[in-house]
């Protein structure tokens, strides 16, 4: 659990990032298919949590970068989600920029990982 | 793959209702919820201890987070006139008024300046366009030509023809004086009672028309001194033009244009208007010297055509124009002149 708070406060900055990319993979996906989609594939490293999740999806989906359409599943509505023209080069550009990001800060973590 | 039954679902949904979930994001947090509840029971746990671990993650606080999270991004997107109108009558006016108020101060603004200047500029502008003219420019040429200036010819009456006389028939009767014998004319006897029936008696004996009826003028030393000379009466209903005796006014011209001078007050519009000229008045002066008819045939106007008909209609009597020593009506034109100091 404190590793997962931990990680937290990481996924909060890419998390759009992240959310973005899978949805570039995918069709379309729903909220907590994404959420079990980060937890398989990172073997449970990073878990999203639905209160994050949620209000990151609905302003990915105001900016335009979303599309949403609604579909009944075992008497419940699911609401789906897909990248629009601009949602995927958001998502390009994001993704590149956080790749960029991660190299610098290994560049910065490695000295001191060398020193000890 | 394990399905929530529906009483459960219920069961989230009335948990999520209580703990004020916005109910626009409900169906999707349900759905998030019902999935995470079948991967438990698919786990192999109980519903109600699937149930107790959902209600651990999404505890009150985080439900209430997700709302108010939710109605920042919603207002986000609103205007200020959204929030204050929110759960009022938009219909009304004053939500359209206010959400085109923007729009609408930039426009009158726009207009107010452009006007403004337009108004500022616009004689400048107007100066620039139009040079203004030089007294060396010249405008246009008027040629003067020399103006023909004719009195007005009267029409001459048509010369009244004058028939020869007709010849009287006479025969010789001469008064019978008494002469010495050898003087007397033998030949010549006194003319027959018949032969004077048709004939008149005259000096030499001469063929002529019989039956005319001549009446001729009495000469002066004919008529006998008590007789009364006949009252021509004046014609009355023909109007003359030219006469040969032109109607006057009594006293003269001068005093006439003493009278004109005396009664003739300057109309107050004329002076105004600073109208000076002259009125060409037409007018009758009757057989017995009444003028009668006045009318203005070419006025200067301002008031003085009314004015000098008004003197002229008091003038006295005149003196009747006459046409072969008869009194007559004629028809007088008379020019008034208007002329300021």
């Amino acid at each position: 659990m404190e590793n997962n708070a931990t990680s937290n406060e990481y996924v909060r900055g890419t998390l759009k990032t992240i959310v973005l990319n899978l949805l570039a993979e995918h069709d379309r996906m729903y909220g907590y298919e994404i959420t079990q989609e980060v937890k398989e594939r990172t073997g449970g490293a990073i878990a999203l949590t639905f209160g994050a999740l949620y209000p990151v999806l609905h302003k990915l989906e105001q900016e335009g970068m979303l599309l949403t359409e609604s579909v009944e599943v075992d008497g419940r509505l699911r609401k789906y989600y897909s990248l629009t023209t601009p949602g995927n080069e958001a998502a390009r550009n994001k993704t590149n920029d956080l790749e960029r990001f991660i190299d610098a800060v290994r560049l910065l973590l490695a000295p001191r990982l060398a020193a000890e | 793959m394990k399905r929530l039954q529906k009483n459960r679902i219920e069961q989230l949904s009335t948990y999520l209702l209580a703990n004020k979930l916005n109910p626009e994001l409900l169906p999707e947090i349900l759905d998030h919820l019902a999935c995470e509840a079948e991967e438990r029971l698919w786990d192999g746990k109980s519903f109600e201890q699937a149930f107790n671990g959902i209600v651990e993650t999404a505890d009150t606080q985080t439900l209430l987070n997700l709302s108010v999270d939710h109605k920042h991004l919603l207002a986000m997107g609103k205007s200020l006139d959204d929030i204050v109108f929110e759960g009022r009558n938009k219909l009304y006016g004053a939500y359209a008024l206010r959400k085109g108020y923007g729009q609408t101060m930039q426009r009158s603004v726009l207009l107010g300046v452009t006007l403004f200047l337009g108004m500022v500029l616009l004689p400048n502008l107007y100066a620039r366009l139009v040079p203004e003219a030089k007294p060396e420019d010249i405008a246009y040429v008027v040629e003067f030509t020399d103006a023909e200036i004719r009195p007005d010819v009267k029409p001459v009456p048509p010369p009244v023809k004058e028939e020869p006389r007709p010849v009287e028939k006479t025969i010789r009767s001469v008064i019978p004086t008494v002469v010495p014998d050898e003087n007397v004319d033998v030949e010549y006897t006194p003319p027959l009672t018949e032969e004077l029936e048709t004939a008149k008696a005259g000096q030499e004996t001469q063929d002529g028309l019989v039956d005319v009826d001549i009446i001729t003028a009495p000469s002066a030393g004919n008529i006998p001194g008590n007789s009364i000379a006949a009252e021509v009466l004046p014609e009355k209903v023909k109007e003359y033009i030219a006469v040969d005796q032109k109607p006057e006014y009594a006293g003269g011209n001068a005093a006439m244009g003493a009278f004109l001078q005396k009664h003739l007050r300057y109309p107050s519009e004329a002076i105004k208007a600073n109208i000076q000229g002259r009125v060409f008045l037409e007018f009758t002066v009757g057989a017995d010297g009444k003028i009668e008819n006045v009318k203005s045939v070419k006025g200067i106007g301002f008031g003085c055509d009314e004015e000098a008909i008004r003197v002229v209609k008091l003038m006295p009597e005149w003196k009747p124009g006459k046409q072969a020593g008869v009194p007559v009506r004629v028809r007088f034109t008379l020019p008034i002149m208007f002329q300021m100091n």
